[in-house]
């Protein structure tokens, strides 16, 4: 390094030492940690003997592992494709100036800004066959309730939907975001050639939105891989275990169990299958040619 | 002149708060932490003992009556959702846990193997407390390698919660008091009878959400049969005829229809409150809450509310019992820390009476033998859960998680997901699994 790399270093240092110093102190060591830790048996008091890969090879026989995995894609597969597809609708639908478009805007992003517990309270006082909204409107018709929070098909469902209800807010921005960065010019000139709404949308609305879809996809399926309070709250992972997401398989070993290794294998496995999704996920949305 | 005064103003201030923070600086700070919910609303500045209701409204106003009648100390009194060990477990990893805290009895030999509870016998002993005086469950459940690790405040089981007004519809009724099934086969019978006489389920049962339903049914009815579910601290067994039995009652209950289905405990306890089942099988904290519906005109409760020990189905008179305790982790304390708590030790054993109002059995001998808690309602009718009642041995580690496990697993074979077969066999692998691991 010259003399002026070396000045400009000495000159940024006390710029992003403070930054580093939190991110290696709070993310990398930790997630250094964390990997040692799963090669031990571990409880939560500091206890440690060194394990090797047993934690790992547990994992790959324990049928409730395998489950929690199963449930967890299927939240994604549930979730992703439904919210970006309603969130990406109402963005086109909001997307104008106007008293009540921001009005609608404001009250479909409100249900982003409550907590978990506030999410699962509500849904619960739909879903449960007491007394809940859908039960009452089931007995009316003189129907049987339907049990959404007990019937293991159902359980998983009743937790996906309502994730969708809470997750609106943030992808719908930044569909607006994303849509309101469109030059009006090229509506223009679709217009004057006779373009219909649904030719329109297809040829250059979504294409110009190619990397807003991208970034939804993407920080939603991390998102819902990583899905836990509903479930926690609604379910408890049952019936049966018939929705317990991988984090809440998580918590219950790690906290229940005090098995802090064998939790801190399976958030291993978990992080790695999340990044090779969402690399995987970036590199096809990518690969082809900008517009 | 004016900046002057002002200075002399705030200095006069500082002082003053200076004079007036010393008896303060030499209270001694005690924190206790305590599950049983969060009732500040009503609760939250009453210490009228006596008039408070309920297990979160006793607990709050004691808590309270204490901190009134011990001025120079600083109670700093934290609720934590139930149960609250995962918040107990992050406090002790950090070095920072309450002094005391409201623990199940069964939970007790998870910390205390761990080496993270005090040995309680010098606080009892500083407190007036002798250990002689526990009742043998309360002594059995905080005892440990021949030291006591906690104040016992409860033995706490399941019981038969009756609807004598539906029960009376369906002639189960005999001199006042509820007739209750002697046999599996009986029990099957009454409850077909109850329900084409009512209408309406025989059981009510909390089952979604609530290993703990299944879990207290399965202990309670194999320990009646003398079955040996944990033979030693690395092993359940669970595939045995015993369980099957056990598990095959409750399916058989469930497919016919002859108990509430779907509910999670608010659910259950709302069915029960509202007349629409027979019997519902819950615990001695709900003793109390149905009592007082029972005094109330017009609800459906009313003068309809009868509660009895499981029946005896098979082998003998059983009952799988727990209890709460209040446990000292371990951590440094100044000598007036010591005295302190010893002092909140001795007034909750000495107000083990008003703890009881709950539904609870006291944990101390002369209160089960004193008038006043005879005098409290079907108190004789429950007597026997503190003979017949028993815990899990108390080499059994993880008894929570363990609850977890086997519940989900027994639920899943009562609601026909699994076979009764796969159900054990999965349980027990499940927890095998994690005991050897111990």
């Amino acid at each position: 390094m010259n003399a002026l790399g070396r000045r400009s270093l000495l000159q940024a240092a006390p710029f992003i030492g403070p930054f580093l110093l939190l991110y290696v102190g709070l993310l990398i060591y930790p997630l250094i940690d964390g990997l040692a830790l799963s090669f031990h048996r571990a409880d939560p008091f500091g206890g440690r003997a060194f394990a090797g890969l047993e934690n790992y090879a547990r994992l790959a026989s324990d049928p409730v592992f395998g489950q929690a995995l199963g449930n967890t894609f299927k939240y994604a597969v549930l979730v992703v494709p439904v919210l970006t597809a309603i969130t990406l609708a109402l963005a086109l639908a909001l997307n104008k100036p106007g008293r009540t478009a921001s009005v609608f805007r404001g009250l479909f992003f409100s249900s982003s800004v409550l907590s978990v517990t506030i999410i699962t309270l509500i849904w619960r006082f739909v879903l449960t066959p007491d007394a809940g909204l859908l039960a009452e409107a089931w007995e009316a018709g003189g129907r049987e309730p339907v049990p959404f929070l007990s019937q293991p098909d159902l359980a998983l469902l009743a937790v996906a939907v309502a994730t969708i209800w809470w997750s609106i807010g943030l992808p719908m921005m930044l569909f607006l975001a994303g849509l309101q960065q469109i030059p009006e010019d090229i509506f223009e000139a679709a217009a004057l050639d006779r373009a219909n709404r649904w030719t329109t949308f297809r040829r250059i609305t979504l294409p110009s939105l190619r990397r807003t879809v991208v970034l939804v996809v993407m920080l939603q399926t991390a998102a819902q891989l990583q899905l836990f309070g509903q479930a926690q709250l609604l379910t408890a992972g049952g019936p049966g275990g018939a929705s317990r997401p991988v984090v809440l398989f998580i918590y219950e070993t790690a906290f229940t169990r005090w098995e802090l290794g064998y939790a801190s294998a399976i958030a291993q496995v978990l992080f790695v299958l999340i990044l090779a999704v969402t690399l995987l996920q970036f590199r096809a949305g990518t690969s082809r040619r900008e517009p | 002149m004016k900046s002057r005064a002002l200075l002399r103003l705030a200095a006069v201030a500082i002082l003053g708060a200076g004079v007036g923070c010393g008896p303060e600086e030499r209270r001694t700070e005690i924190s206790v932490q305590r599950f049983f919910g969060e009732c500040g609303a009503v609760y939250g500045r009453s210490t009228e003992v006596a008039a408070a209701e309920g297990e979160c409204g006793i607990v709050t106003t004691l808590i309270n009556r204490f901190a009134a009648d011990n001025p120079d100390l600083d109670v700093d009194a934290n609720v934590v959702a139930w149960p609250g060990y995962a918040q107990l477990t992050a406090q002790i990893a950090a070095g920072d846990p309450p002094d005391l805290v409201t623990m199940h009895q069964s939970v007790i030999s998870d910390y205390q193997a761990r080496g993270l509870l005090e040995p309680m016998d010098d606080l009892l002993r500083q407190a007036g407390v002798r250990p002689e005086d526990f009742t043998a469950a309360g002594r059995r459940g905080v005892s440990k390698g021949g030291a006591v690790y906690g104040l016992p405040w409860d033995t706490v089981g399941g019981l038969y919660h009756v609807n004598t007004g539906l029960f009376a519809q369906a002639g189960l009724m005999k001199d006042g008091k509820p007739v209750v099934p002697r046999s599996a086969e009986e029990l099957l019978e009454h409850a077909r009878r109850f329900k084409r006489a009512t209408g309406r389920p025989y059981l009510i049962q909390s089952q979604v959400n609530d290993p703990a339903t299944h879990v207290r049914n399965l202990y309670t009815y194999l320990l009646a049969q003398d079955a040996v579910v944990f033979p030693d601290p690395q092993h359940i067994r669970l595939r045995t005829p015993e369980a099957r039995r056990v598990v095959e009652l409750f399916r058989t209950l469930e497919r016919e229809g002859l108990t509430t289905r779907n509910q999670d405990y608010p659910a259950a306890t709302a069915s029960f409150l509202n007349g629409e089942g027979g019997v519902f099988l819950t615990g001695t904290w709900m003793l109390g809450p149905f009592e007082e519906e029972a005094r109330t005109p017009g609800r459906p409760l009313h003068d309809s509310y009868a509660v009895v020990p499981y029946p005896r189905l098979w082998g003998r008179q059983a009952a799988f019992v727990d209890g709460h305790a209040w446990v000292a982790p371990k951590r440094e304390r100044s000598p007036e820390q010591r005295r302190a708590l010893a002092r909140f030790i001795g007034f909750m054993a000495g107000h083990n009476f008003d703890w009881s109002r709950t539904g609870h059995l006291p944990a101390f001998r002369s209160v089960v033998e004193s008038p006043e808690f005879q005098a409290l309602p079907h108190r004789s009718d429950i007597a026997p859960l503190a003979t017949a009642g028993a815990p899990l041995p108390s080499f059994v580690q993880r008894q929570a998680a363990i609850e977890g496990m086997v519940g989900e697993e027994l639920a899943s074979a009562i609601t026909g997901a699994k076979t009764v077969e796969e159900a054990l066999r999965d349980a027990e692998r499940r927890v095998n699994d994690l005991l050897s691991r111990l």
